[in-house]
């Protein structure tokens, strides 16, 4: 099966600021996460790959054919760029209602169209509010409805979930897991490693205009495991249970902090840790505030993962 | 087949390419949004007002025993003849009415866009830069040709319905070419003029102030500097002067300075050229930066 996207020693320099370096990959249908820490250069691959920008060595080809100007391609291509890029006096839905327009949807397809994607993203009751009125939610899920309303076959999310709340999270990270399961091909851009695993198995891991690894999620899980973990509890005894942790195996340091209520732990098994945290909170019947963690992120993971800590 | 295969089988055949124009739902809301801003109407209507008064005068010249009691003999502003569509295309207050039209439509085209950073979702759609551009430009086109060639040519219409024969056209026949050459040309450098020094801000209200402050202070250089020099070739320096030199060339009539007409239409083909390269650098997806 051709891939739906491929690149071959795709590189992009902004002067002498590399931005991509040889980046050679295969993209199939389905969801593929694009994981990185910001300034990774997972945006400017998604720029590369929406021909938006010019390689400057190597190659990149969507659907077989090459995409630098080739506008053609966008017909079955949907994406959502990071930032905000609305015409705030108009309309959500003069907005999406143009969009299709452009896409060469009829006046009264795109009408048709436009209302059935604003309802599915909760938008239907906005509708006719200007843009510059809308909440960064509606205006995240205003993005994603752009990038999807023409019903493409690859859909490229540059960080889509930035914004939303809980439940707009839930129904997109569906939503996208739906259109995969359609034969689609959805990229996402995240650095958020939990939004990545909710929607997909397969990843690309990219750090420093490289990429790093590609393949199955649980690889880069076993490596984040295996990754020194700080993990912060806010409770009301906190004394006792750092006495009950510093026993345990998978515990290599407890620590206290100046707030008297917090008490953290670094381990390398999270997971057992975990369940063994579970037990004691309802053994001494711990009054639990808050459970963070502090370097819970992909930089501090790719930190790890190359050795820079 | 799963679903799966289905689904992903869709691209492998043709991509359709469709005949529908690209660039005209750009035209449609640009002249939607235009008629959206405040005054807009007000100004645009009142912008027919010098094409009424002419139209008017065309009618009065083939009345003049109607308006005898007003009129004393044939006034020769009241001679309909290619002078009479000079007076109309190249008098300072129409081509000043074209400025003002362009900044009410033009100044926010280009400038909005790169303010909205709106580049990357036109350019991530089935939509080349010359689509963009021609878009743009059709809205522009819209409003410069609505007062331009459509009153051009309602002229010539009149002037032979209220004479009832054909005399006139057949006196001059290229005057409706005339009519279509000036005001192509008139479109074509307003409409490159106004998007070119869009594309060079993101503010719509400086873009207002550069596209109203180059063209008057060039009518105003040449005026320090004629006063001063009195050399005809100064003419060159107005962007006002050289669009009355071509058009006065065009209907034929006696030029406002003694300079060969050619040189301000190469001067403004050359601003053209100069201003869609600025608009092919300026006119990218995504800011590079350097």
């Amino acid at each position: 099966m051709n891939p739906v996207v491929e690149t071959k020693n795709l590189s992009k320099y902004y002067g002498n600021v590399l931005g991509l370096s040889d980046v050679s990959v295969e993209i199939h249908p389905g969801v593929v996460g694009l994981l990185g820490p910001n300034g990774a250069g997972k945006s400017t691959f998604l720029k590369l790959i929406t021909g938006q920008l010019k390689p400057s060595l190597g190659q990149v080809c969507v659907f077989g054919q090459k995409i630098w100007n080739n506008p053609q391609l966008f017909a079955d291509i949907g994406y959502c760029p990071e930032t905000d890029a609305f015409f705030e006096d108009l309309s959500g839905w003069q907005f999406l209602t143009w969009m299709l327009q452009l896409h060469h949807f009829s006046a009264c397809q795109a009408e048709e169209k436009a209302n059935e994607v604003l309802g599915f993203l909760h938008l239907a009751e906005d509708k006719d509010r200007l843009i510059r009125s809308y909440s960064r939610g509606m205006r995240q899920r205003l993005k994603i409805a752009q990038a999807i309303a023409h019903d493409p076959q690859l859909i490229i999310l540059d960080e889509p979930l930035n914004g939303l709340d809980p439940l707009g999270r839930r129904k997109v990270i569906k939503y996208i897991r739906k259109m995969g399961e359609e034969g689609r091909t959805v990229i996402v851009s995240s650095h958020v490693l939990p939004e990545i695993e909710a929607m997909t198995k397969k990843i690309i891991l990219i750090h420093q205009g490289k990429i790093f690894a590609s393949g199955n999620i649980h690889y880069i899980r076993e490596l984040i495991d295996s990754h020194p973990h700080i993990i912060s509890i806010k409770c009301n005894q906190v004394r006792d249970l750092a006495a009950a942790l510093i026993k345990a195996e998978e515990v290599i340091k407890v620590f206290f902090t100046p707030d008297p209520q917090e008490v953290q732990i670094e381990t390398r098994q999270r997971d057992v840790f975990f369940d063994r945290l579970q037990k004691l909170i309802l053994e001494l019947d711990l009054n639990v505030e808050a459970i963070t963690s502090p370097d819970d992120n992909l930089q501090a993971v790719f930190d790890y993962l190359i050795g820079e800590k | 087949m799963s679903i799966r295969k289905k689904g992903y089988s869709h691209w492998e055949g043709q991509l359709k390419e469709s005949a529908f124009v690209a660039w005209f739902p750009l035209t449609r809301l640009g002249i939607k949004l235009a008629f959206q801003k405040r005054f807009f109407k007000l100004f645009f209507f009142s912008a027919f007002l010098p094409a009424l008064i002419f139209l008017a005068g065309i009618y009065v010249s083939e009345r003049m025993e109607d308006f005898r009691f007003m009129i004393q003999g044939q006034p020769s502003f009241l001679q309909i003849t290619p002078n009479y569509f000079k007076a109309y295309f190249t008098n300072s207050f129409f081509l000043f009415l074209l400025v003002l039209m362009m900044i009410f439509v033009g100044s926010g085209l280009i400038a909005d866009d790169l303010k909205f950073k709106a580049l990357q979702l036109y350019f991530a759609r089935p939509l080349r830069k010359v689509d963009y551009l021609l878009g743009k430009m059709a809205t522009l086109g819209f409003f410069l040709l609505l007062l331009s060639l459509i009153p051009g040519w309602i002229f010539v219409l009149f002037k032979l319905v209220f004479a009832g024969n054909f005399a006139f056209l057949r006196s001059y026949p290229w005057l409706p070419l005339a009519v279509v050459a000036y005001s192509l040309i008139l479109t074509l450098f307003f409409a490159i003029y106004t998007l070119t020094l869009s594309a060079l801000s993101s503010n719509s209200r400086h873009v207002a102030l550069m596209i109203f402050g180059i063209y008057l202070a060039s009518d105003i250089i040449f005026g320090i500097f004629y006063q001063n020099f009195h050399h005809p070739y100064l003419v060159l320096l107005s962007l006002k002067l050289n669009l009355q030199q071509v058009g006065a060339a065009l209907f034929g009539e006696k030029l406002f300075y003694p300079v060969p007409w050619g040189w301000s239409l190469l001067l403004l083909i050359m601003l053209m050229g100069l201003g869609l390269a600025i608009l092919n650098r300026r006119i990218r997806s995504v800011e590079v930066v350097k």
